[in-house]
């Protein structure tokens, strides 16, 4: 447990240090990956297959490998 | 280009179209020529086999005549009867000249049967004597009567009539022949038509030798070896090559028969053939029709041209006036029901949607502003 958590705050840091819009490329992470970013909270319970799209989606929106 | 966006598909939908259309006129014209210029060859073939038959009924008819002047005329009446055959010429001789330049070519008397051969021939005075056999000749001496017809004979194939000359007690003392070369008809027929024509022999009904014969008389060239199984005995071209025919002429059927449309460089032709029958009904030649549809053809791909044209332009400025619709009337509002739906997603939940209109996609915006406002009171 905490796996996509630990995702989402690392995608929060990118963003952050980005200086891109931060609500649209969460959006478009939550667009590609089917889950609200912001939804995410640490009791939330770990899916293999949730993690691996969510790692996709910040792939293909922010270029980064989590 | 996104090949799954709505935009993607219906632009190739309409250039599906766009194809379709065009290829739609293609075929369309394609049938089309193919139909006319079937219909051509025909009224081509239908016209010839007329103009013939009115051109043979006229010679005939002018034969008639002219055998009518004789068989009243008591000194050549006479003089056949009494079988003077110098005063009979010098008689007739003075005549032939007139009717030579009016076509007629052939004029002979014939002595009665049984032996029915050659008295006088006006076309050839000093041979005589020797005995036609033909089939006309045997129907003269059986019915007594007026004998019309088309004959193949040694002189040529030519339009004939023969009929018994009576002396002043009613006795037959012999028969006038008159003929006329089938020939000449074609370049009759070309001078109303404009068509080409060819006049075919089939080589069953003509002899080798006095073919090479009367080729050299008239300085032609030999053409025995040119077709299988007929001669060109006369054309209005100056070549042969446009007179292709691989059947055999006594299977034509009567009503005559539509060939193949054929291009020669920049000219298009239709060509059809029709059988010539001699007296006795047999099929000895044929008639080759050639008509040049090469004025029709290009009208036909100026209009197939002209309607492409006119399909593509339509058709772009559709497609056009249909993307446009669609783009400010769905895409554009789309992208910015998904740009605002995007940025609510990621969290900035004040974004709103405006309303643009009360159409399908106005509603939407109104339902999604209201899911929206639902989701922040949920928050």
């Amino acid at each position: 447990m905490g796996q996509l958590y630990d995702l989402r705050v690392k995608i929060e840091e990118k963003i952050k240090h980005s200086g891109l819009d931060a609500a649209e490329v969460r959006g478009k992470i939550g667009l590609r990956s089917g889950r609200l970013i912001a939804f995410i909270s640490p009791t939330t319970p770990d899916d293999p297959a949730a993690v691996a799209k969510l790692k996709q989606a910040a792939k293909d929106v922010l270029n980064i490998s989590l | 280009m996104k090949w799954n966006s709505i935009r993607t598909k219906v632009l190739v939908a309409l250039a599906a179209c766009l194809l379709v259309g065009v290829c739609g006129i293609l075929t369309l014209m394609h049938y089309s020529f193919e139909r006319n210029s079937q219909v051509m060859a025909a009224e081509s073939v239908t016209g010839a086999q007329k103009l013939f038959a009115i051109l043979e009924a006229r010679e005939i008819s002018k034969m008639t005549a002219v055998s009518e002047l004789l068989i009243v005329n008591p000194p050549i009446r006479d003089a056949f009867a009494a079988k003077d055959r110098s005063r009979l010429l010098e008689l007739t001789a003075p005549l032939y000249p007139k009717l030579k330049s009016e076509g007629i070519t052939n004029w002979m008397f014939h002595t009665p049967e049984p032996d029915m051969t050659v008295f006088l021939r006006l076309h050839n005075p000093p041979k005589f004597g020797d005995r036609l056999n033909r089939f006309m000749d045997k129907e003269a001496a059986r019915t007594h009567a007026i004998v019309v017809g088309n004959e193949l004979a040694r002189a040529g194939f030519a339009v004939r009539i023969l009929r018994p000359f009576y002396d002043s007690h009613g006795a037959v003392t012999g028969y006038v022949e008159f003929g006329e070369e089938l020939g000449q008809f074609i370049h009759a027929m070309k001078s109303q038509t404009g068509d080409e024509y060819g006049l075919l022999l089939s080589k069953k009904f003509v002899d080798r030798q006095f073919w090479a014969d009367s080729n050299a008389v008239w300085k032609r060239r030999d053409n025995w070896n040119d077709n299988p199984s007929f001669v060109v005995a006369d054309k209005t071209t100056a070549t042969d090559s446009i007179i292709q025919f691989q059947g055999d002429l006594a299977a034509v059927p009567s009503q005559g028969k539509v060939l193949e449309r054929f291009r020669d460089g920049s000219f298009v032709f239709v060509r059809g053939i029709f059988p010539i029958r001699d007296a006795a009904g047999n099929i000895v030649g044929a008639m080759f029709v050639v008509r040049d549809i090469s004025g029709f053809y290009l009208a036909m791909r100026h209009t197939q041209t002209v309607l492409v044209l006119l399909t593509v332009g339509a058709l772009g400025l559709g497609t056009f006036l249909v993307l446009s619709l669609l783009n400010r009337l769905v895409f554009r509002r789309l992208e910015r029901i998904i740009v605002v739906a995007t940025r609510v997603v990621g969290g900035d939940y004040e974004s709103e949607i405006q309303v643009t209109s009360n159409d399908e996609v106005g509603r939407f915006e109104q339902l999604f502003e209201q899911f929206r406002l639902v989701f922040v009171e949920l928050r």
